[in-house]
């Protein structure tokens, strides 16, 4: 009974917040009120955790006086990690930056909800991704209270004593976004309905088979990578045995240092330069070759030079080092001798850093042609001979043919492959350059990518964990800024062509 | 197909088979250089380099590795193995996921598709990723942890997604819905049947991947019994380094017998030949030149 | 304050040592309850307490390098005396060589191991002061009692880090002294002299050189070390000239002699760096070794296949009887001959007992066992034995007049790889033991005429690079990348080449490290009272 009438009043809600122009204007700019005053209250100026028992918490962590002289006994989120720093209560350290995770993907949405509302974008389904932006805002915002008061038993149970405790502010954030969640959540209902556009729970319902075929990759990518990804976190850290992975010293960005203090401009330009020529020639090498292999006749010959092109693949790079070595070695290498015969100079390669920006290219492009190829024959095999045959009667000669049909056809998988290398591109080729390179210092300057080098500064120390990480995500941001703004690009003029 | 073809065509085709062979044999070339290499004399190689003909016809390379040919045939084993359950299983996952992603239908599409393809560039590293297996998981020296953390990969679903895209274009699925088909009548009767370039590339991959791969054994195998045939020999080249590495403070007197030159080229071998033998069976999707579903146009 | 810190933390690190020498550690134990005054050196045993060993217990020992065929066989033999004693299992485990070192480091945070080996080489200074072993003071003598008179308290100072215990040694006394491996064959053929100094073995190389012009020299490339010390292998030559404490110097270009430990000096700045540079240049250019040694996929079977006729860096004697015992199995003319640095320019030491240890990891769940099991693998002859060469009459046999001789390639000896447990009173002596015998009594008496007797004065330093870590690895760097080139002989101006590489490697910090790195070192020497 009194849920019916609940369920009256909601209705009723929906109905005068629903209308337009009215209910729908009123609660958006309540809304948007409510997120400038979460804005306010989430600035660094506002301390939401007070350091309490303080005493019994230096004791515990065994501060010396020294320390404790200059620790706050109010934090913002922003700045509780110069305190987890400043007390070496490393345990806290990875919620810590949890929440400041939040607390940014908190502020951001808050920002572009109310940017946003001023200025109002032309979309096809009205105000639904205004709503979803207000939404996200409002959900972030609840899970970073919920995350607080959380984290103030996990201090307590982690260092062993009750030590913060958390200002009203926090919650009234909670509050107000929940409350703004429930007031959009209701004026999106209708909305949703002029726009046939539907929520979680109805695709759920509609295509309830297809979330089920993920299942697998679900569980897959969870193992294999998001949870692993938590160790990001070790990247501020200076891991030692005693304390274990989550609980070492937060140590800022001091990681990060070993690359800076490397050459890093020289680092960066070197490994972006040789992954685009790789990717650049590398793809259009492929292309070109499956077209060829394509237009063969003979189905022997065919297989037989697929086959062939395939193999180098196959040879590991160890052994490519040795046989490599053999070749251009100085005094008894396979070129030298050849040149010595025939009257002419010897070539000191591995003295000459000039010569291997081409070297390099040369055996990437011998080693990955048969890989990178296989993707295209598919493709164009799968491209139907009517259009070949139509093409044939229309007068088309094969250079038309290839030009008007199989191109086109092949374009969304060239475009989709090289997006995908472009994430990678501050990750190189580190087998190919170690093991052809190797220790030789000589030619670091041109052959000096960005893996060698973080790969050498670690084997200097045992306990590394920080600086691979460090050097992981530098790469990983780098790759991740680059791809979102191709990716946007390419959304823009077909969407058929994005990633995701 | 007996029409005249106009001497353009045949003018290319002559070009392409010109580069054809010339790729070839350039890539062929090294592979030719190690299998002579592997019939050759070691102190041969040692003293006067690699020939194109073996110089000096040995076969004590392939008695050395198969001396004790229970160890090797073990890893082609495991190998095998790891490669039919591992691909199998991979190849199902993806084609379901690529299948999902793929369809306009789908509300969550980029958001899953995104999801996929940020943990391709953002991951903590190798100590989070081996602790999940090892510590969290257990499954240190089990089979499962050397070939499921192989099942899948972005890059894998996001190229099997172009594939469906292209060959099962929306308005196929769309109309089979409206004859009252399910999305698993449709991934099983419309989708896989058409689908042969795309699960022959997919599945090479993922069976490449197996193959070629030594790191997860080096990481996960706790008993030699389960190790993959590329660790077994990678291991014996890893060996030499090692041992130079340390020597220099450590009193080690004896350790494995090092390779010589020719066992490396014969191991090259060993760890290839198979997979060459295998390659024409999945080629012919890739080379046939018909369409194996007709369902475009 | 920081500098007043450290020495803080010393003179506490220095009272601790004291206080374990003097009382025998009277600390607190972990077991609470237990009331022993466990003693290290005097005589009275403390009594067993009734140790519970009714819950199984099954252990992983992981060590490193391949597994032998045989492995299981072995294991389970063992198990079944473990059994019965101390009611464990032990599964041995191994790192094979495939990335061993990143694996080493994965395994100790992984903690799936109990026992583990440790070594010098293998950071064992870095691991345990960052607390991945467990500290064994208190728990020695109530559950390996044994291992205490087996093992040398001189043996277990040394295993000491910061005064902390953290590693049971193996008692095998052992001289891996750096040499010059040359082919005494040749040398007798062209009447060359011994190249027992730089000018002799230039002697002997261009003697070589002079009657087979087609002989390759040496096969020499960047050394893998990342020791920050060296960057070039051939340039271990010049460890004939120095009576350096360590061999080839200390790190970031700074050295102390042998009898002056404590006073460090600086080597890359002075007149004989750059002499020496030259010397490697004017090598270099004489052909020596290839202009492409840099990147020389580095052969390590050169030697024994006569691609070289000597070997300079990462040698020891144990390295010489494997050749010797190749040459006789395959070219019977050959002959291999050894020369330590140490005969020339005085500085003899054995091994350091950090060499092949024994620890138990932090997270070790039943530490008590474990060292219960170790106590039997290095004290216990039988399962000693057992573990060391295998199966009697299957794996081996002991010849009459005691030597060891093996039955089956399926288990080498010492082919689980625990060089760690070599027990000084059972270890079998092989046939090529004779040799190495010989040469190890020569080099103890070189080493008894030594300021410190056989002592291996830099052998427990481990050094600290926390604070300045980034820097070091910048030098490193610079290091592979300028230094190599010049001691490879490959620049045309070493003078430039020198002044350059150093002004790259201040850039990049060297002085950082250099402070460091002699703090620390001078406190070290101040604890052991080397002066």
């Amino acid at each position: 009974m009194k849920k019916d009438t609940f369920r009256m009043h909601l209705s009723r809600c929906a109905a005068i917040l629903g209308k337009e122009h009215y209910g729908k204007n009123l609660t958006v700019w309540l809304t948007m009120f409510f997120s400038i005053i979460s804005i306010l209250l989430s600035l660094p100026y506002s301390k939401w955790i007070s350091v309490i028992n303080t005493d019994a918490l230096y004791k515990k962590l065994k501060l010396k006086a020294s320390v404790i002289e200059t620790l706050d006994t109010k934090y913002s989120l922003f700045n509780i990690l110069t305190f987890v720093k400043d007390t070496k209560a490393g345990s806290i350290g990875l919620y810590s930056m949890l929440l400041l995770f939040v607390m940014i993907a908190t502020l951001y949405f808050l920002c572009l909800y109310i940017f946003r509302v001023f200025v109002k974008k032309k979309n096809t389904n009205g105000n639904l991704n205004l709503y979803l932006v207000g939404k996200s805002a409002s959900f972030f915002g609840m899970l970073l209270t919920l995350g607080l008061s959380g984290y103030i038993s996990f201090s307590a149970s982690k260092l062993g004593v009750k030590c913060f405790a958390l200002s009203p502010m926090a919650y009234i954030v909670g509050i107000l976004s929940f409350i703004s969640y429930v007031l959009i959540k209701i004026v999106e209902v209708e909305e949703r309905k002029k726009y046939k556009e539907h929520g979680f729970f109805q695709e759920f319902k509609k295509n309830w088979v297809l979330f089920l075929m993920l299942i697998p990759t679900f569980i897959y990518f969870m193992i294999n990578a998001y949870l692993p990804m938590l160790g990001v976190y070790f990247a501020f850290t200076s891991f030692n045995f005693r304390d274990g992975l989550w609980a070492s010293p937060y140590i800022g960005f001091k990681n990060f240092e070993h690359l800076f203090r490397a050459d890093l401009y020289r680092l960066t330009k070197n490994t972006i330069l040789y992954n685009l020529v790789f990717i650049l020639v590398g793809n259009v090498a492929q292309v070109a070759f499956a077209i060829f292999i394509s237009q063969l006749v003979s189905r022997w010959f065919k297989r037989t030079t697929q086959t062939l092109i395939f193999m180098p693949y196959f040879v590991s790079y160890v052994i490519l080092k040795v046989l490599v070595y053999n070749l251009f070695e100085y005094k008894s290498g396979v070129i030298n001798t050849m040149l010595v015969a025939s009257g002419l100079e010897r070539i000191d390669f591995y003295n000459t850093p000039y010569y291997w920006p081409f070297l390099i290219t040369i055996f990437y492009l011998w080693k990955n042609l048969g890989y990178g190829m296989v993707v295209y024959l598919a493709a164009i095999t799968g491209i139907s001979d009517e259009y070949f045959e139509a093409a044939k009667i229309d007068g088309a000669n094969i250079f038309q043919q290839i030009r008007y049909i199989t191109l086109p056809l092949i374009k969304p998988t060239f475009i989709i492959l090289l997006l995908y290398a472009l994430g990678s591109i501050m990750k190189g080729q580190f087998e190919l350059f170690y093991q052809l390179i190797g220790n030789n210092g000589v030619l670091y300057n041109a052959t000096d990518i960005f893996d060698t080098y973080v790969y050498r500064i670690t084997t200097t120390q045992p306990l590394n964990i920080g600086i691979g990480t460090a050097a992981g995500l530098y790469q990983a941001v780098f790759g991740f800024v680059l791809i979102m703004v191709t990716n946007a690009i390419v959304k823009k003029s077909n969407p058929n062509y994005a990633l995701f | 197909m007996l029409r005249r073809e106009p001497a353009s065509t045949l003018v290319f085709r002559l070009i392409s088979g010109f580069f054809a062979l010339t790729g070839a044999i350039v890539c062929v070339f090294p592979f030719i250089v190690i299998i002579s290499g592997s019939f050759t004399d070691n102190m041969t190689i040692l003293h006067k380099g690699y020939s194109i003909l073996p110089r000096d016809f040995s076969l004590e390379a392939y008695k050395t590795i198969f001396k004790a040919p229970q160890d090797i045939l073990q890893a082609y084993l495991m190998t095998t193995y790891y490669t039919v359950v591992g691909t199998a299983i991979g190849l199902f996952t993806t084609t379901l996921c690529a299948y999902v992603i793929s369809r306009n239908e789908f509300k969550y599409r980029n958001n899953v598709s995104f999801l996929i393809y940020f943990t391709s560039i953002f991951g903590g590293g190798i100590i989070p990723w081996y602790l999940m297996y090892a510590s969290v998981l257990n499954l240190k020296g089990s089979t499962l942890a050397i070939w499921f953390p192989a099942l899948t990969s972005p890059f894998l679903i996001i190229l099997m997604r172009t594939f469906i895209k292209d060959a099962v274009p929306d308005a196929i699925t769309e109309s089979a819905k409206i004859d009252g088909a399910g999305h698993v009548t449709i991934f099983f009767k419309i989708v896989l049947p058409v689908l042969g370039p795309g699960l022959a590339t997919v599945g090479l991959f993922l069976a490449l991947g197996y193959w070629n791969d030594w790191y997860r054994s080096s990481m996960f195998s706790t008993s030699s019994k389960t190790w993959e045939l590329q660790f077994y020999l990678y291991n014996l080249l890893n060996a030499q380094t090692a041992i130079k590495q340390m020597a220099q403070n450590s009193g080690l007197s004896h350790i494995t017998e090092l390779p010589t030159e020719s066992v490396k080229m014969a191991m090259a071998v060993v760890a290839t030949g198979p997979v060459l033998l295998f390659y024409p069976f999945v080629q012919r999707y890739f080379v046939s030149g018909i369409t194996i579903g007709a369902v475009k146009g | 304050m920081k500098s007043i810190r450290k020495i803080l933390s010393l003179l506490i690190a220095i009272c601790m040592v004291l206080s374990l020498a003097a009382c025998g550690g009277n600390k607190p134990t972990s077991q609470g309850n237990d009331t022993t005054t466990p003693g290290t050196n005097d005589t009275t045993t403390p009594d067993k307490p009734a140790i519970d060993t009714s819950k199984r217990v099954d252990l992983v020992f992981y060590v490193m390098g391949d597994p032998p065929k045989d492995e299981q066989a072995v294991e389970d033999a063992l198990n079944k005396i473990l059994l019965e004693r101390v009611n464990a299992t032990v599964d041995f485990q191994f790192s094979t060589w495939t990335d061993w070192a990143q694996k080493y480091s994965l395994e100790l945070t992984a903690g799936t191991a109990d026992l583990i080996y440790v070594a010098n080489w293998n950071n064992y200074g870095t691991f345990a002061n960052s607390g991945a072993f467990l500290p064994l003071d208190d728990l020695l003598p109530v559950y390996a009692p044994k291992l205490l008179e087996v093992v040398d308290e001189g043996l277990y100072n040394q295993c000491r880090v910061n005064g902390v215990l953290y590693a049971v040694p193996a008692t095998w006394p052992e001289y891996t002294v750096s040499g010059v491996k040359y082919r005494e064959d040749l040398r007798e053929k062209y009447n060359l002299p011994v190249p027992n100094s730089i000018e002799n073995f230039e002697k002997y190389l261009l003697g070589i050189k002079e009657h087979e012009p087609n002989q390759g020299l040496l096969t020499v490339t960047a050394a893998e070390s990342s020791g920050l010390i060296t960057a070039f292998d051939a340039f271990m030559i010049v460890n004939f000239k120095y009576p350096w404490v360590n061999i080839n110097g200390l790190p970031y270009g700074l050295a102390a002699n042998y009898d002056t430990p404590s006073e460090v000096y600086d080597y890359w700045y002075s007149e004989d760096f750059i002499e020496d540079c030259k010397l490697m240049k004017k090598w270099a250019d004489l052909g020596f070794w290839s202009k492409s040694a840099l990147s020389d996929p580095n052969n390590d079977t050169a030697f024994i296949n006569g691609l070289c006729v000597a070997e300079i860096a990462g040698q020891n004697p144990n390295k010489h009887i494997a050749a010797v015992n190749d040459f006789e199995k395959n070219h019977p003319e050959w002959k291999s001959a050894y020369i330590a640095y140490g005969e020339t320019n005085g500085v003899i030491y054995p091994a350091a007992a950090t060499q092949n240890a024994t620890a138990i990891t932090a997270q070790c769940k039943n530490p008590e066992r474990a060292l219960m099991v170790l106590e039997l693998l290095l004290a216990d002859e039988e399962i000693n034995r057992l573990v060391q060469c295998g199966i009697e009459g299957v794996h081996y046999e002991i010849t009459p007049d005691g030597y060891y001789k093996n039955l089956s390639e399926d288990f080498m000896y010492e082919n689980l790889n625990t060089w760690n447990l070599r027990n000084n009173d059972f270890k079998l002596p092989q046939l090529s033991d004779a040799i190495l015998n010989d040469m190890f009594k020569r080099y103890e008496e070189l080493g008894n005429k030594t300021k410190w007797p056989n002592i291996n004065v830099y052998g427990n330093f481990t050094e600290d690079y926390s604070a300045y870590a980034v820097e070091r690895g910048a030098v490193s760097d610079v290091m592979r990348q300028y230094l190599a080139p010049i001691q490879a002989g490959f620049v045309d101006d070493v003078e430039a080449a020198v002044a350059d590489f150093l002004r790259r490697a201040e850039d990049a910090g060297l002085k950082a490290c250099r402070d460091g790195f002699i703090e620390q070192y001078k406190a070290y020497c101040e604890e052991y009272g080397y002066k």
